[in-house]
């Protein structure tokens, strides 16, 4: 490759700013081999079903990074209306809402955000949203049930 | 600096084009589990082309990208029997271009439709074929 244009400076200032003042709860690091690619840890957030909870997630800068949005994805199984079963997370500034004054610290301080208040009404996984519109409580005990199993492990 | 997609964000990519229905003529691919987080057991379909001794016939085959998927290429073997050049008595797709010369670049549907020509190549259009729907 002949071009050597090295890291995109905005990207590069991100991932510095991640690492030197991390968001509470959130850890992400980029992969060895590739500066777009971050491994993300995620505490779930105090009184909801995933307290106690550790996600792990995976996070892309396309190419057209800040132009596009980041792409971000659950690793770890969660019982959640807007994560589906393959992680994929529906929620409105990784899509439409997406603007180029948005970080990667933003996404992902929304979608720990989200983990404390799930949003039935715009749902991604159709069956989950419904539990949790018709019986809120019994699909907490879920969704509790769910991050004791895959986010608990020691 | 190449920008390098990883693994699961192409294959959740080749997921979201094999489901809209965008794919190649006569092809299918998707998760073999809806839950396959893993996102490795693929289960796909190719329709016999018109006109060759595989027409009329729906050929089931099973694809399992692995964690170095796609900077290796993936397993790839027919469930439905077959007899075709690139494919061994087991159902194994060993002698396959796409897959001997792999490529990043290419997907599960640069196979299929490698596979789906194959069938119309001289050499493979008129062999003669096991029983419709007998599997390995």
């Amino acid at each position: 490759m002949a071009q050597q244009a090295g890291i995109p400076k905005r990207i590069e200032k991100e991932t510095l700013k991640l690492s030197q003042e991390p968001p509470p709860g959130i850890n992400a690091q980029p992969d060895s081999g590739n500066y777009r690619y971050f491994k993300v840890l995620m505490e779930g957030p105090e009184g909801t079903p995933y307290q106690d909870g550790l996600y792990h997630l995976e996070l892309f800068l396309p190419e057209g990074y800040p132009m596009e949005p980041p792409k971000v994805r659950f690793l770890t199984k969660i019982y959640h209306p807007n994560i589906d079963k393959l992680g994929r997370i529906c929620l409105d500034v990784l899509k439409d809402k997406w603007s180029p004054a948005l970080q990667i610290r933003t996404v992902l301080l929304s979608i720990q955000a989200l983990l404390s208040s799930p949003e039935p009404d715009d749902p991604l996984d159709t069956s989950v949203a419904d539990h949790f519109k018709q019986n809120k409580r019994d699909a907490e005990n879920v969704a509790r049930e769910w991050n004791r199993t895959y986010a608990c492990k020691s | 600096m190449a920008v390098v997609v990883p693994r699961s964000f192409r294959l959740l990519a080749e997921l979201e084009k094999g489901q809209k229905g965008e794919g190649a003529e006569g092809c299918t691919w998707g998760l073999e589990r809806a839950d396959d987080i893993t996102l490795t057991t693929w289960t796909c379909t190719i329709f016999g082309p018109p006109g060759t001794a595989y027409e009329n016939r729906i050929y089931n085959l099973t694809i399992i990208c692995g964690e170095q998927y796609p900077d290796r290429p993936p397993t790839v073997r027919f469930n439905t029997q077959i007899n075709i050049s690139p494919v061994d008595r087991h159902g194994a797709v060993n002698g396959l271009s796409t897959l001997q010369n792999w490529n990043r670049n290419y997907t599960m549907e640069t196979i299929l439709e490698n596979l789906r020509r194959e069938m119309v190549s001289p050499q493979n259009r008129r062999l003669p074929q096991p029983p419709e729907g007998t599997t390995y």
